[in-house]
């Protein structure tokens, strides 16, 4: 039982950051019909620049965040004004699969050139927010920086919900991602709130990155890992749905702790995948694989 | 593709011009879709542009409220209108309720017509107390039962009602709408059509696009044709 209990503890936290990307990739794609490949990219540059600037070039701490959470939101705003606006909102308007993809898989490629020649390719980690041992409550075990991984994961997760649910921006929001034409027609700039989205998106990425990398290292390759689980999770909920999303993700992260604490460690991964793909091919309707496929 | 403008009454109204629409052009690509189109629509007017199908009718109305570039000139109320701008249109009280009704599916009813004030609030609570967003309730009782209900699960006429009631929760003083019976059948058209001239009599100018001028002409004083081959005409749309 304390064995199920701390598997489950720490498959929520695992859970919740695959969530929280999941939520990223799907509330973007509404807005933009664009798959973001490279959220999980952002999350590595929070983890790894708050690391260099604060270890390396020696700023304080919440200097070395917020200059890099600014970075973030600077250069996702600059390629949303110069290469997505082109592609959307060009004379010759791209669509179909090759923009739903192509642009972020390159920024992705992008990101971690610039991240390996600034970073290097050793495993580091932003310093722990909330330092000390793990906290027990009986024979339960609970991470410090999961516990602030769930608590932002609350936090941010809870105001876009109240945001969507209870704001006629989030409505707005909503309905550029069903009907862009229908949106501009009340008015709705769509083209802001993809923007918004995509700055947003990146900057609460690279937020979980700083939270998260006390846990597990980042490299400069591991954005493209948190990327495709986020994806995973996205897709659950036909890339459309966060809070399909946001379960998918919770869903897979605590599988994925059962799986490697009883089944095997070693292989854990692999059963994990199987088993996602055998619910999609069981369920692809139920599951929203189809409406991921026609749109 | 031409367009005649044709008082339907000897008494014309001698209100000021709402709308004022001069040597309008819109293309798609390489095809003209419509071409030099000139006309002026008074307040408190219900003006028809009729036609037959792929004539412009419905191009005049997307250049005019700034769904699509145009060239050629647009004044609401006087005031030259921004092109390709929608919500400048809107807050300068010209409200398109569009082909096909370019609902959002997945939202709620309610949502769907309270999003229609978004054009002059971004306050949800200022909205839902508005009296745009009340009269747009109030003019389709039978929304009442369905405002909780996808947008996208309604039925074809009530679809339409909701397209009109989000028009109206922008508070327009021109209300275009286009074709809003397309695929209706009779008796629901004919709701449609009374609660147009409601809409009309309450004050709001009407601007209607229908293929059949029959229909059209119950409720409206004027009506700018939009045909083939008629030349020197004040307006001219090509396909």
């Amino acid at each position: 039982m304390m064995k199920f209990g701390n598997l489950l503890i720490a498959g929520i936290t695992t859970g919740a950051i695959y969530a929280m990307f999941a939520v990223c990739v799907s509330v973007w794609y509404r807005v933009s019909n664009i798959l973001n490949l490279a959220v999980g990219d952002f999350a590595m540059i929070g983890a790894l620049g708050v690391d260099n600037l604060y270890r390396v070039k020696g700023l304080p701490l919440p200097v070395a965040i917020v200059c890099t959470l600014l970075v973030v939101a600077a250069f996702a705003y600059v390629y949303d004004q110069v290469v997505l606006r082109i592609a959307q909102d060009g004379p010759q308007r791209m669509d179909g699969i090759v923009v739903t993809f192509f642009f972020t898989f390159a920024l992705s490629f992008f990101i971690d050139g610039v991240a390996k020649m600034l970073f290097g390719t050793d495993v580091h980690a932003a310093p722990a927010l909330w330092n000390g041992a793990s906290l027990s409550l009986g024979s339960l075990h609970f991470e410090r920086a999961g516990l602030l991984v769930l608590a932002c994961a609350v936090i941010i997760g809870g105001a876009f919900w109240v945001y969507i649910r209870f704001t006629l921006g989030g409505k707005a929001l909503e309905a550029s991602g069903e009907n862009s034409v229908g949106a501009r027609i009340v008015g709705i700039d769509t083209r802001r709130y993809r923007r918004l989205i995509f700055v947003g998106t990146a900057v609460i990425a690279a937020v979980f990155g700083i939270v998260e990398s006390p846990l597990t290292g980042f490299t400069y390759l591991s954005g493209a890992t948190i990327s495709l689980t986020g994806f995973l999770a996205a897709a659950y909920g036909g890339f459309r749905k966060p809070g399909r999303a946001l379960l998918a993700g919770l869903f897979i992260g605590v599988l994925e702790a059962m799986l490697g604490g009883y089944v095997s460690a070693e292989y854990g991964d692999t059963v994990l995948y199987a088993i996602l793909a055998a619910l999609v091919l069981a369920w692809p309707r139920q599951l929203g694989f189809e409406s991921a496929v026609s749109g | 593709m031409t367009a005649a403008e044709t008082p339907e009454t000897e008494n014309a109204p001698s209100a000021g011009v709402a709308l004022a629409v001069r040597n309008l052009s819109v293309s798609y690509g390489n095809v003209v879709a419509v071409h030099d189109a000139t006309f002026t629509v008074a307040e408190g007017d219900a003006c028809a542009i009729v036609g037959p199908n792929g004539n412009g009718k419905s191009s005049i109305l997307m250049g005019v409220t700034g769904m699509i570039r145009r060239r050629g000139a647009v004044e609401i109320f006087g005031a030259q209108a921004r092109n390709g701008d929608v919500r400048w249109a809107a807050r300068h009280g010209l409200t398109l309720v569009p082909e096909r009704r370019q609902l959002y599916p997945d939202l709620s009813t309610a949502d769907n017509i309270l999003l229609g004030c978004y054009t002059w609030t971004r306050s949800i609570g200022k909205a839902r107390r508005s009296g745009p967003f009340d009269r747009a309730i109030e003019l389709f009782p039978e929304l009442n039962l369905h405002l909780k209900q996808l947008a996208g699960t309604l039925s074809g006429g009530q679809q339409q009602m909701v397209a009109i009631a989000r028009g109206l929760a922008a508070d327009p003083k021109i209300l275009a709408v286009d074709e809003p019976c397309l695929g209706l059948a009779e008796a629901v058209a004919k709701r449609v059509y009374d609660a147009l001239a409601k809409i009309h009599q309450q004050g709001t100018t009407l601007i209607v696009v229908e293929e059949a001028p029959k229909r059209a002409l119950t409720l409206c004083n004027r009506r700018v044709e939009v045909r083939n081959g008629v030349a020197g005409d004040s307006v001219a749309g090509a396909a």
